[in-house]
């Protein structure tokens, strides 16, 4: 079991480090000259001289990366080409809506997909069944901001039911802080889950297709079990680890996706971030961006296995 | 890029499952899903091709502002008084272009690697790493930030979604290479005194083609959605018009809520090219397999 933590916190420490790696290799190789990009124009040749030494570019660049490195490990991203704020203080106040939105998500995907997926293997063939492969096939080719910009127009323009924009309404104190919460929540969210859900389910329909063929499974119906019984008491307990570790690796799709709603819907994080920064070209922001999303996808993505690993006894070896 | 059409065909049963009550011929055409998808895949061909020739490039600014679909515009006019379906015309040709060449970069290398590693056992572990690293990272954030770096442009959004896409197909052909690599007949050509290059070019690759089939359908399908993505994210190639950058323009141009046609004919392409190339790789998969074909 020891064993088992340490090579998945192994794996997540490598996918991190080879994560910072290609972003640093990247910012140095692809671009001419950083400094290029700062302010555009007229800039003498001793500005640049000045700005590269202040950015550390006329070093080697082992040794850059070294202190690349460094300045990392202490939560330095760099500063923002646009705005002259540090990247981390950026970052650190939008993480907080992206991992609501994303964890969520999260949630929510497992709490309706594993039933959708479990009745669907039940009855396979069944109307359960192809509703749901058909849905999800459908929800598999949905473009992220179509679905939201449809349900942006329809709820939030046209019914006037959901917020547009924002996260919060600052106005709102205590409880009815929480209900603003999740009223600027719903739309985002609901796009987000709706493309996640369909392949996510028919991902587990397939887990549990193979569950209900094992022996127990058998075993636990000649006993005169009821199917509902065999079902969702022996054959769902084995199926929700797989799909909580299935849900762990789905975790960077499930970002992208992220980044996409909230540049929809204006919700104040780091994917609305992305798109600003895009439009200003503001390149530390795009790098701290994906470095912390990256690490936050890991982490989660680390947890899940951990928690799963707790909670199954099969891979305690 | 949003979602991956993960496990869609990834084991033979997953895929006998997706058309339980398939019990006729075994041919490709011989459902309507199988027709109907290719019919769907060769009008967007079509349209990418011959399209720009019959309608006009939207350019320059027009005096129909906002212009609800009618005769003149089938799908409206934007802000700028530009029409959408000539918007969307143009827009097949680089999203078909993108999707089609970015799949074809991602399963020439996800076919290499899947294949060396399940064939070469030195090099499994280091395939292996990378491709569960390549997985877990968010793919849409490191295709911003390089295409950014880059520089938008067609070529860069080709290359950067093809270099970024093989990890999936890797996966898939790993695990189906590695069924293969066991058995008897490998041995055999071993014994033969075949090199290990022969024997992944000759004996296992024509044994996993139906796979790689499946996967340049699935990939690409994939690919469109990414290149819509970074497109809509304004990481498309300013130059060129694709489905992305209509969304894009709607939303920048704050018109989402008051020009529906402009935003729901490039989502309906989208959807629809999706839809159709995911379902002819699900069809062929199943039309390839025995258990599903009712032998």
């Amino acid at each position: 079991m020891l064993r088992y933590a340490a090579s998945r916190l192994f794996r997540a420490i490598l996918t991190i480090w080879i994560a910072v790696t290609v972003t640093f290799f990247l910012l140095r190789l692809l671009p001419a000259d950083p400094t290029l990009l700062v302010v555009e124009g007229d800039m003498t040749p001793k500005m640049q001289d000045a700005l590269r030494s202040q950015y550390g570019l006329d070093k080697p660049i082992l040794q850059q990366y070294g202190l690349y490195l460094g300045q990392l490990v202490q939560g330095n991203l760099g500063v923002s080409f646009r705005q002259l704020v540090p990247v981390t203080e950026l970052l650190l106040d939008r993480l907080p809506w992206t991992l609501l939105l994303a964890g969520s998500a999260f949630v929510l995907t497992l709490l309706i997909g594993i039933p959708l997926g479990v009745y669907a293997a039940v009855g396979r063939g069944g109307p359960v069944d192809r509703a749901v492969q058909f849905f999800g096939i459908t929800s598999n080719a949905l473009f992220i901001p179509s679905v939201a910009i449809l349900l942006l127009v329809v709820f939030g323009s046209n019914l006037g039911w959901f917020p547009i924009g924002q996260a919060i309404d600052p106005d709102t104190r205590g409880l009815a802080a929480y209900g603003s919460l999740l009223h600027h929540l719903a739309l985002p969210l609901f796009s987000l889950v709706l493309v996640q859900l369909g392949p996510y389910a028919l991902t587990l329909r397939t887990n549990m297709a193979e569950v209900l063929g094992e022996d127990y499974i058998t075993s636990a119906r000649s006993r005169g079990l009821t199917p509902r019984r065999v079902v969702w008491r022996h054959a769902l307990r084995n199926a929700v680890l797989p799909a909580l570790m299935l849900m762990g690796l789905q975790l960077g799709t499930l970002i992208g996706g992220a980044v996409l709603t909230e540049t929809v819907f204006a919700y104040p994080g780091v994917g609305r971030l992305i798109f600003e920064s895009v439009q200003q070209l503001d390149f530390p922001v795009l790098q701290g961006a994906f470095v912390i999303l990256a690490v936050t996808v890991v982490l989660a993505n680390l947890l899940t296995d951990l928690l799963s690993m707790a909670l199954n006894p099969r891979i305690r070896t | 890029m949003s979602t991956e059409p993960q496990s869609l065909v990834t084991d033979p049963q997953a895929a006998a499952l997706t058309t339980p009550r398939r019990r006729r011929s075994g041919g490709f055409f011989s459902a309507p899903s199988g027709w109907l998808s290719v019919g769907v895949l060769g009008l967007f061909a079509l349209v990418a091709i011959f399209g720009p020739l019959f309608v006009d490039s939207p350019s320059g600014l027009g005096t129909d502002i906002l212009q609800s679909p009618s005769g003149a515009h089938w799908f409206g006019t934007d802000d700028l008084g530009q029409d959408v379906f000539a918007q969307v015309v143009w827009g097949t040709r680089i999203s078909l272009l993108v999707g089609a060449v970015a799949s074809l970069i991602a399963i020439g290398i996800g076919t290499l690697l899947g294949l060396a590693a399940a064939y070469v056992k030195r090099l499994d572990p280091v395939v292996t790493t990378a491709t569960d690293v390549m997985l877990s990272l968010p793919m849409l954030p490191l295709m911003i930030l390089v295409t950014a770096l880059a520089g938008p442009s067609v070529v860069t959004l080709i290359t950067v979604i093809g270099l970024l896409s093989w990890p999936e197909v890797t996966r898939m052909i790993r695990a189906n290479g590695l069924v293969v690599a066991a058995m008897p007949y490998i041995d055999g050509a071993r014994v033969l005194g075949a090199g290990a290059s022969r024997i992944i070019s000759r004996e296992i690759l024509p044994a996993v083609m139906p796979l790689v089939v499946v996967n340049v359908l699935l990939t690409a399908a994939r690919a469109v959605i990414a290149e819509a993505g970074l497109s809509f994210l304004g990481m498309g190639d300013p130059s060129s018009w694709s489905w992305g950058r209509i969304l894009l323009n709607a939303q920048r141009s704050g018109t989402i809520a008051s020009a529906w046609w402009q935003t729901l004919f490039p989502s309906l392409a989208i959807l629809l090219l999706v839809l159709a190339a995911t379902i002819a790789g699900i069809r062929y998969n199943d039309s390839r397999d025995p258990r599903t074909r009712g032998v």
